[in-house]
């Protein structure tokens, strides 16, 4: 027996107004037209049901709109938002089923054959996509039915949503609009010469005449408009980096409302990673300014642990532009994640496990505020004898499984320097070639021992080059430390303590 | 082939068996504890010999840098697992340290917190210690009780009063120099570590004689 086939259409009307709406939620309910700053006069592309009632129609110029009675808004298009819409709206449609196609802007197809034990009968799930496309800020309308067309129909003539019962596609169809097939130009013209104006007149056609007459796109046409829909989705992968985007129709010059446009990206940001239960382990921002011709200044950083959590996203990021704001006022702003699963860690049973995921990137994130982005870390030895030669990387919330192995010899009784950063210069005397008086800032006094010189050099391939000579003293207070020459200059590269 | 034991420690030397348990389990949990000393007296060496078997162990630990002095490659040959070691250089602003020192603290995530307030390595021993108020150190106090972590500040001198329940003074021994009678190598310095405050009464053994090795 045949697998019943459950299409499913997610469809957003107006879609280039709801990715308006998305970015700018203070624009939900309210008159909107969209406008095509490319095409001459400023045309209305789209208009918001609010402003259709008002009379504002695709194709008036933004003049026109703005003549209607009542109060207008206006938008220009922004690309960007509309494919971050239109992602979240695929994000939405992932989450419930595997196999999902891209139809166009706003429209999307999910296989919803086969969920009912993961999320009950179809208008439950009907229910489920319209309210998770609502927290994803899209205003959705589901359809579900056994093949596309009659899944799109449904969608579109739904309030809300529609499910048709299975085997009754053909019935649901008969008195749709021959459009909704997506004809080409020519054969839209052939059908209607043929007086065909519903999907049931077509479908009503015989067979045979229809293939002889259009050929197999002809057959093609006629089983879809009877509802039958062979071909598999086309299906759709969630892209590599999730992207949210902000343009303005003023330039912000204060830091403030700038924080408060990034935080409503980070919350979208966030939102749409939980729904697919990911996190990201890298966050990369951008501003566009309204000076210097539009140049974009950028940075990234890399949180402690992958997070999705957008309090402390925003904590990094208030920390990093406060410490350094853009040059001149924003005209647009751009938020994006490298996202990563996380893979669920087991809580050893003595408690006495590394902090929860969130709770170690709320606590960085804080600390991070404090002390600035890249002065914390897990310290990482680097393959070179260059003194203090280490970088920092995220601290991992993973617990090893394993006790850490010891990377060094000692068992904790090893003499532990101090070191200046930078090394600080210092006099130092000699006599026979070895220190006998040293005086650096805060430090000065007679050597009363000294062993050296402890010779260090690398990288003489490059241009980075570096030799040292490194001499151990002991000052006549007591005061251990460790100095370098150069070859030119003394320096006290710390204490021992 | 000769084998020279010149550079292996004599019987005694480091923290090792019962002495590192018993000097460990004198700092309590979810308490503000103390280890003072002048410079060069050991101090800094006992907090990287804490960290180091504290992140040895599988335990994470956290190091509020307020000097910029932690040397990681010390730490690592110390034996300190550098990826249970969680690092925060304060850029010697003494307040954002303590503020950092509270944070980690109150996540209760992490076993040790090590605050290190110690001076620059070139301040001039007169230096005062910094002017933290009371306030700062009762604020440590609260924001480490009911967790499992041990809250350990480390400087030159006392400096968190009756919030903290364990103080440990490092006494500066004298320092061992290889080869006579012109030195030829630093071999390392010993130390004198006493409580000289617990509350309640310290049952380890007290004072311990360790001996840091370069």
């Amino acid at each position: 027996m045949a697998a019943v086939r459950r299409i499913g259409c997610l469809l957003v009307p107006r879609f280039a107004a709801a990715a308006a709406v998305r970015a700018e939620p203070v624009l939900g309910g309210r008159p909107l037209a969209i406008l095509d700053e490319a095409r001459p006069g400023r045309l209305v592309i789209e208009a918001s049901a609010e402003a259709r009632a008002l009379g504002v129609l695709p194709g008036m110029t933004e003049a026109a709109a703005q003549a209607r009675p009542g109060v207008v808004l206006c938008r220009e298009r922004v690309p960007a938002q509309e494919a971050a819409a239109q992602q979240a709206l695929l994000e939405v449609a992932v989450v419930h089923s595997p196999r999902v196609e891209e139809a166009g802007p706003g429209e999307v197809y999910l296989d919803a054959a086969g969920l009912g034990a993961l999320f009950g009968d179809e208008p439950a799930l009907a229910r489920r996509l319209a309210a998770r496309a609502r927290i994803a800020g899209l205003s959705a309308r589901v359809g579900l039915a056994g093949s596309r067309v009659a899944a799109r129909l449904a969608a579109r003539r739904a309030e809300e949503l529609v499910c048709v019962p299975p085997g009754t596609d053909a019935t649901h169809l008969r008195g749709a609009p021959i459009a909704l097939l997506d004809l080409s130009l020519e054969m839209a013209r052939r059908l209607a010469r043929w007086g065909i104006r519903t999907l049931g007149e077509l479908a009503d056609l015989p067979g045979r005449a229809l293939y002889e007459r259009l050929g197999p796109e002809g057959a093609r046409l006629q089983a879809l408009a009877r509802g039958e829909d062979p071909r598999p989705l086309d299906p759709w992968r969630p892209p590599p980096r999730f992207e949210e985007t902000r343009e303005l129709d003023w330039a912000l010059d204060n830091l403030e409302p700038l924080f408060a446009l990034f935080a409503e990206c980070a919350d979208r940001l966030c939102a749409r990673l939980e729904a697919q239960a990911l996190a990201a382990d890298r966050f990369e921002w951008s501003c566009r300014l309204a000076a210097r011709g539009g140049e974009t200044i950028a940075g990234a950083f890399v949180p402690p642990v992958p997070t999705r959590e957008a309090r402390a996203v925003m904590a990094v990021l208030r920390a990093t532009l406060a410490a350094e704001p853009p040059p001149a006022a924003v005209t647009a702003l751009v938020l994006r994640a490298q996202p990563v699963r996380v893979a669920a860690s087991q809580e050893p049973l003595d408690g006495e496990g590394r902090p929860s995921p969130r709770t170690l990137a709320e606590t960085v994130a804080r600390v991070i505020a404090l002390v600035g982005p890249g002065n914390l870390g897990v310290p990482v030895l680097l393959d070179s004898h260059r003194p203090g030669a280490i970088r920092l990387d995220p601290l991992s919330a993973t617990p090893s499984p394993l006790p850490s192995p010891p990377e060094g010899r000692g068992n904790g009784g090893v003499l532990t320097l101090r070191r200046c950063r930078p090394p600080r210069p210092a006099r130092v005397r000699l006599i026979g070639g070895r220190p006998v008086h040293l005086r650096a800032e805060g430090l000065a006094g007679s050597i009363v021992a000294s062993a050296g010189p402890w010779r260090t050099s690398g990288e003489w391939w490059l241009d980075s080059r570096w030799v040292s000579d490194e001499w151990d003293v002991e000052l006549a207070d007591g005061t251990l430390g460790r100095l370098a020459h150069d070859g030119s200059t003394w320096l006290l590269e710390g204490i021992y303590d | 082939m000769a084998i020279t034991t010149e550079s292996l420690p004599p019987p005694g030397w480091g923290l090792e068996g019962s002495a590192a348990a018993s000097l460990l389990e004198a700092f309590p949990r979810g308490q503000l504890s103390e280890i003072v000393g002048p410079r060069s007296a050991g101090g800094s060496s006992l907090v990287t010999g804490l960290l180091a078997h504290a992140t040895a162990a599988g335990e994470l630990a956290a190091l509020v840098d307020g000097a910029d002095a932690f040397d990681p490659a010390g730490a690592a040959a110390a034996g300190a697992a550098l990826r249970s070691l969680f690092w925060v250089r304060a850029g010697r602003r003494l307040d954002h340290a303590c503020r950092a020192a509270e944070l980690l603290a109150r996540s209760g995530g992490f076993a040790w917190v090590v605050l290190d307030l110690a001076a620059d390595p070139t301040a001039p021993a007169h230096r005062p210690a910094p002017a933290l108020g009371p306030a700062t150190w009762i604020r440590l106090q609260r924001a480490v009780r009911d967790t499992p972590t041990r809250l350990v500040v480390h400087a030159s001198r006392h400096l968190a009063g009756s919030a903290a329940a364990l103080v440990l003074e490092v006494a500066r021994g004298s320092a061992r120099w290889a080869g006579a009678p012109r030195p030829t190598r630093l071999e390392g310095i010993g130390s004198r570590v006493e409580v000289v405050r617990s509350r309640p009464p310290s049952p380890q053994p007290s004072p311990w004689e360790v001996a840091w090795r370069l």
